[in-house]
């Protein structure tokens, strides 16, 4: 014999038809003599038949036509961009749409110029050439460059390729044709 | 002959939009009941119910039949019921606006001369109940009153087992029960 408070938790899967028969029997058995698990059983069914009529009722109200009406818009408005991709490339970037770009653009580009104060050197690490500001002097394989950044001279030796380019034409030209 | 779901959405597979528009016409209002008992608010439950169709429509293709239309456009309406929800909580004035659009929505319905309710308090008592259950007690509890669904086939909608939904079920009823003892 299975006491009220046990029959009262299986009282929602006996009302959902959930139990098999031999539990669904000793429940309908204990309801018919127990007033308190009778009245539970009452409570439940009372709230259920509530919710469901208080939903069916607003949901009679939904008629068909404006509602397919409106899933009919839903589907003309946003088809998949891989059925109509000239369309929904169209519907992507309308001029309302793509007026944020404006602002974000400059935007992007002010922060990417100020990026040099915050983070100095950033943009020397990108190559090995130096700023040169100025030639000071010039010589013969010599010349003394002005450092933009660091403000300081550099003595550039380099070889004269021009010189030895022709001097080496000119051994070219010299030397014996076999 | 009326065709079966399953016959409509093949057809419906295949290019037939007046199929499709046959099966919006027999779960339209059923999807906008489960809608409308997760969310209290008609506005929100109507733009969600049409969504939910479109959705559906969108990925048709891709449904197998492994379950019945029903489970599956019930799981669809689910999800995007409790994203909704979710959104109105994270927007607290749209969340107002929902809460007064419920109360509206149930002084409406107590003036409904068709209207089948017991007891307005008590409809109004068990909105706000249900209201302050979480997304999921929620959708237990009215899955299983508006369709009479099985525990196995709100387990299918909700991605969770049988024994989830039982316990979910209980968990629910208890709270709405003690909430309501007062008019019950």
């Amino acid at each position: 014999m299975r006491d009220c408070e046990s029959i009262r938790e299986s009282i929602g899967r006996w009302l959902d038809g959930e139990l098999d028969t031999a539990e669904s029997e000793a429940i309908s058995a204990h309801l018919a003599s127990c007033g308190e698990c009778k009245k539970a059983q009452r409570q439940l069914e009372t709230m259920q038949q509530t919710l469901k009529t208080t939903l069916l009722t607003e949901a009679q109200k939904v008629e068909f036509l404006p509602f397919w009406r409106g899933v009919q818009v839903r589907l003309a408005r946003k088809t998949a961009w891989y059925e109509h991709p000239l369309a929904r490339a169209r519907e992507t970037f309308t001029l309302s749409r793509a007026a944020w770009l404006v602002p974000a653009s400059i935007a992007v580009v002010l922060a990417v110029l100020s990026l040099e104060s915050y983070i100095p050197g950033w943009r020397e690490g990108r190559n090995s050439f130096a700023n040169v500001e100025s030639i000071d002097a010039y010589g013969r394989n010599v010349a003394l460059l002005r450092e933009n950044e660091s403000k300081t001279t550099v003595i550039w030796l380099y070889e004269d390729q021009e010189g030895e380019n022709e001097s080496a034409d000119e051994s070219a030209k010299s030397a014996p044709a076999f | 002959m009326e065709l079966s779901d399953r016959d409509l959405v093949r057809r419906c597979q295949a290019g037939d939009m007046g199929s499709f528009q046959e099966l919006v016409s027999r779960y339209h209002q059923k999807v906008y009941m489960v809608i409308l008992g997760l969310l209290h608010n008609r506005d929100d439950a109507l733009e969600v119910a049409q969504e939910t169709f479109f959705r559906a429509y969108r990925k048709i293709r891709s449904f197998e039949g492994g379950s019945s239309f029903y489970t599956w456009i019930y799981r669809i309406a689910v999800n995007l019921a409790i994203d909704a929800q979710r959104r109105q909580k994270r927007n607290p004035l749209d969340f107002r606006e929902t809460m007064d659009s419920a109360v509206e929505a149930q002084q409406e319905t107590a003036r409904d001369p068709f209207a089948d309710v017991h007891d307005r308090e008590l409809r109004e008592s068990l909105i706000r109940a249900i209201n302050d259950l979480t997304p999921e007690h929620k959708a237990v509890i009215v899955l299983r009153t508006i369709e009479g669904l099985s525990y196995k086939d709100i387990g299918e909608i909700l991605g969770c087992s049988e024994g989830t939904v039982m316990s979910r079920l209980h968990y629910a009823r208890k709270k709405l029960q003690d909430r309501l003892s007062a008019f019950l």
